[in-house]
């Protein structure tokens, strides 16, 4: 491997360089000012598009706020602010014949804190940018989900109106899927699996860039949902038509949230085949990828699957408001249960893009923390292929109740109960993977362990769920509230937690306070199991979900579930505390901590910016603790085994 | 593996059972049953339940065993043995779990059929939901229309359901059985009340602004009584205040306080005021409130929105309904 200058461009100028750009001033270098102004002139081309065509066109009035909003606002203003930002850059100097200046590295690395607000194409700076602007959005998620318990502790109104209410659920969820649980995945990956694979980037580091900016924009267009008159949307994460599509003009923030949020898993997850594809060290073969790898080569099969039919459904609803078609209407012979169709055939399929990258993590932290090999690897890997085709073989279980072909029920039942034997797999060999082990109940062990135990209740309360009588007295009550918080927060934002705290002396360099992150476990734990198990008893004898105001029987079991969700949100303070204190002040970490095998804890902490000096010959599993003599790969210094050159 | 360990495990899988099954048994997880259908649901679900204090119970003990005797100290940097798997255990836990939840798929697809089966002589009731409010009407009793569900106890009930905007969902917690209303199908659901009693219907799916409060009354009675409400009902159509009959049974008041009609919904405005919103509007009072029957979205009250109420009265109500409704309200608030 040919040698990589490290240096900054300034160092290694050292004669002319005929493709240095020419300075440019203040509002023409990317970055958030020329993002400002981009953004403004954006809007008001795709405005006058609009307004251009039906003044020619005759159309009264001109200024029609329900078009130009989803054409100049929630289009054209956010490909401005991409542009600004300088996401294009390097394609549009390609394109337009400019020189690109290949040797540039300038925008990998990050060697200040301002470096994490510009564009970057190290995966590693990504990865960061990733998980802390999804943790922003968790922040302003969870503060809504205060807000309505607020509301929900008592009978009748209190705070808030009906259409606040409802646009707090609904944006509190998006919130929650689309722009944290699976992009904060993706941020975790995107630091980890090119260095598990040996890689020095990403395949597309470019892409990789643009998929990060394109989130922000999902995030702040479901916010500011709020500032739409009529309020946010308000129709729930699962924005069924018809009601979606004669709901004020909030609810196409959430249509065009969706597609710009789904642009960017889907550009990620091309990403991520690709990489673990081709971009894997020699010797490095499927069946000695860690399962992390596995994980989110999965994870993105699905996402490039399934995500296009979220697309399609959403433009569809809004094409039915501002296009006047019937998709989804009963009107003009449009089919009202088609939207359910395809919005679950993609939100199925979510719910593994939301949990599967969480099997990965779990896989290394309980392996390494309990000093053993993964117990049945193969088992492991081909249990999230079989999850993977299972999963789009289960959407019409949302539908039970739906009003859809009689037939599917029973098919579906099937198939949705099967999926607890795969799952079941890689429980039951996490569990032996902990037998006999050495184990070290540390912080990430501890969410690890926490998450096993979280997500079997949830695993569980979803074969009720499978079984369609049962699904039938359960559907749409707080039952469903409490599963999907089992799955999704007891499942995903637990695998989440431990996966921060795992690789946080990777990504940091320093070492994150451990007393402080079991005390961030025990809390979250307790105050998780304390809000959300209530929920499937009250659920259970008859209080329905997304309701502003409930019957006065359910007072009490409300308003203990409303005092343990703010115990849930102060929890979190502890861990923010932790990270921002340990990442400014922490003591130096070690470069390989938790002594692991995998590849990225055998560079330095951080690693340096191109991963590895040398390419790193894979010579074995992943996992292999215990083994006399057993090695994963080789670095440096040390000579190839014959065996691993062919 | 030694049997001291097996001894102990099984000790803490009981104890987490026990716990587990105290959890299940002492908490009243399901509302007192009222449809044999809703007998047949908890059937189900105690059969899963006790499959799943299995489960639960195994995997507990082996955590809570693993982090008790294998925990290590941070100074000792031994590793584990290197067991890479075992086929034996990994068969066995793929078709163990399988086969429990395939006997919970057949027993749910029998007890299916059966929720979905409504015998030889079920009573048919059409259902129609509206955003905020419920309709009944009852083909064998002559078309009989009412605001409140009213069922005869025993007999299974046959329902024929409608919704006139977005979708709805049709349940009364006790009697178990749900189903969406969606517009432009027909969608059905049996129910076979078995006791007496006072219940609520209530909307489970988000339909807008009014969902938490779309709730109507429901009555179970013997076949008696059943056929005396029937009665009664018919002779107070043909008498009573054709006007305050169709507010009652075009839920209107799901939405709007009309002191007359003792309702006091909060949705939509308050047509106690009807004839000052008139005044404000510059229009006669009767015409006013036709056309906000009619074209609700022509004129909006001060702090609402548009697009609230259904635009569907005009077709849904007669000619001759809506000019009883006019009369009723604007009658009424002079």
């Amino acid at each position: 491997m040919t040698a990589v200058d490290h240096g900054t461009p300034q160092e290694s100028a050292h004669a002319p360089d005929p493709w240095a750009p020419r300075p440019r001033g203040f509002l023409m270098r990317p970055g958030f000012a020329r993002a400002a102004w981009c953004t403004g002139l954006f809007f008001l081309i795709g405005m006058y598009i609009v307004v251009s065509i039906r003044w020619l066109a005759g159309w009264d009035p001109v200024y029609d706020w329900n078009i130009i909003t989803p054409v100049g606002a929630l289009t054209t203003a956010p490909i401005g602010f991409l542009l600004g930002i300088g996401a294009f850059d390097y394609w549009l100097y390609w394109i337009s014949g400019r020189p690109t200046r290949p040797e540039d590295h300038s925008g990998h690395g990050a060697r200040t804190w301002k470096d994490y607000f510009k564009v970057n194409t190290d995966h590693k700076v990504i990865g960061v940018q990733y998980l802390a602007t999804t943790f922003v959005f968790f922040v302003l998620g969870g503060l809504m989900a205060m807000l309505f318990r607020a509301e929900l502790a008592r009978p009748g109104m209190q705070f808030v109106d009906t259409q606040t209410f409802n646009g707090l659920v609904s944006v509190h969820a998006a919130l929650m899927i689309f722009v944290f649980i699976i992009p904060a995945f993706a941020g975790l990956a995107n630091f980890a699996v090119p260095l598990m694979l040996g890689a020095p980037d990403m395949a597309f580091p470019r892409l990789n860039a643009l998929s990060y900016w394109l989130l922000p924009i999902a995030g702040l267009m479901f916010l500011a949902s709020f500032l739409a008159p009529g309020g946010a949307f308000a129709t729930g994460w699962t924005s069924y038509a018809p009601l979606a599509s004669e709901q004020p003009i909030g609810q196409i923030f959430f249509n065009m949230g969706v597609q710009w949020a789904g642009a960017s898993s889907i550009l990620t997850a091309l990403n991520f085949l690709v990489t673990i594809i081709t971009m894997r060290a020699p010797g490095m073969t499927f069946w000695r990828m860690p399962l992390l790898v596995w994980a989110n080569f999965t994870t993105s099969l699905l996402v490039v699957i399934a995500t296009p039919f979220i697309a399609g459904s959403q433009f569809f609803v809004m094409f039915d408001r501002i296009l006047h078609t019937s998709f989804f209407t009963a009107d003009n012979g449009g089919y009202v249960l088609g939207y359910q169709h395809i919005f679950w055939f993609y939100s199925h399929p979510a719910v593994y893009i939301m949990i599967l990258p969480g099997f990965g993590i779990i896989s290394e932290i309980v392996s390494v923390m309990s000093r053993k090999p993964i117990f049945g690897y193969r088992l492991m890997a081909i249990s999230l292929l079989g999850i993977l085709v299972l999963g789009f073989s289960v959407w019409a279980h949302h539908m039970f109740v739906a009003g859809m072909a009689d037939w599917l029920r029973v098919p579906m039942m099937i198939s949705t109960l099967l999926i607890a034997v795969p799952t079941g797999v890689k429980v039951f060999s996490w569990l032996a993977t902990m037998w006999e082990g050495r184990i070290r109940l540390n912080t990430p062990m501890l969410f690890a362990l926490g998450f096993i135990s979280m997500f079997v209740i949830g695993g569980l309360s979803g074969i009720y769920l499978a079984s369609v009588p049962i699904d039938i007295h359960a559907s749409d009550t707080y039952f469903i509230v409490a599963h999907i918080h089992y799955v999704l927060f007891g499942g995903s934002v637990l695998t989440i937690f431990a996966g921060i705290y795992y690789w946080f002396p990777k990504m940091t360099g320093r070492m994150y306070n451990e007393r402080l992150g079991k005390l961030h476990f025990w809390l979250t734990f307790t105050s998780f199991n304390l809000t959300f198990f209530p929920m499937h008893w009250v659920g259970l004898v008859g209080m329905p979900r997304r309701v502003a105001d409930y019957a006065d029987r359910f007072a009490n079991l409300n308003l203990f579930v409303t005092i343990a969700s703010f115990a849930l949100g102060a929890s979190v303070v502890v861990f923010f505390y932790n990270v921002i204190v340990s990442w400014a002040r922490g003591p130096i970490a070690e470069s390989n901590p938790w002594r692991a095998m995998t590849l990225e804890w055998q560079v330095s902490s951080p690693p340096p910016v191109f991963n590895f000096d040398e390419i790193p010959q894979v010579v074995g599993g992943p996992y292999e603790y215990g083994v006399p003599g057993a090695r994963h790969a080789i670095l440096s210094g040390g000579a190839v085994p014959q065996e691993a050159r062919t | 593996m030694r049997r001291g360990a097996i001894v102990r495990m099984a000790g803490i899988g009981i104890v987490v059972g026990i716990l587990v099954t105290l959890v299940a048994v002492l908490i009243p997880w399901l509302p007192t049953s009222a449809s044999e259908e809703m007998d047949r649901i908890e059937f189900v679900f105690w059969f899963a339940t006790v499959i799943c204090i299995g489960i639960f119970a195994l995997v507990a003990s082996v955590i809570i065993y693993s982090v008790l005797t294998f925990r290590s100290p941070p100074e000792d940097e031994s590793d584990g043995p290197s067991i890479h798997g075992h086929t034996g255990l990994e068969v066995a836990w793929t078709v163990v779990p399988a086969v429990l939840v395939v006997a919970i798929g057949v027993l749910s697809a029998v007890v299916l059929s059966q929720n979905g089966n409504a015998g030889p002589n079920p009573l048919p009731v059409k259902v129609f939901a509206l955003q905020f409010a419920w309709r009944f009407e009852y083909p064998e009793q002559n078309g009989l229309k009412s605001g409140e569900l009213v069922l005869p106890v025993g007999r299974s009930v046959r329902f024929e359901m409608q919704s006139a905007d977005v979708i709805h969902s049709f349940w009364i917690p006790e009697m178990g059985q749900k189903q969406d209303l969606v517009p432009g199908i027909t969608t059905r659901v049996v129910v076979t009340p078995k006791r007496e009693g006072t219940f609520r219907l209530v909307c489970t799916e988000l339909c807008g602004l009014g969902h938490a409060t779309m709730r109507a009354p429901v009555r179970v009675l013997s076949q008696a009584k059943f056929d005396a409400w029937v009665k009664q009902q018919q002779a107070g159509a043909g008498a009573g205040d054709k006007g305050a009959a169709t507010f009652a049974a075009a839920g209107c008041g799901g939405c709007h306080t009309f002191t007359p009609a003792g309702t006091n919904g909060k949705i939509g405005p308050s047509l106690d005021n009807v004839a000052a919103d008139a005044k404000k509007a510059g229009e006669d009072v009767r015409a006013y409130v036709k056309e906000s029957i009619v074209d609700p979205n022509k004129v909006i009250a001060q702090g609402y929105s548009a697009g609230v109420m259904p635009r569907s009265y005009g077709q849904s109500l007669s000619a001759e309904e809506i000019d009883a409704l006019v009369q009723y309200l604007a009658g009424s608030t002079q």
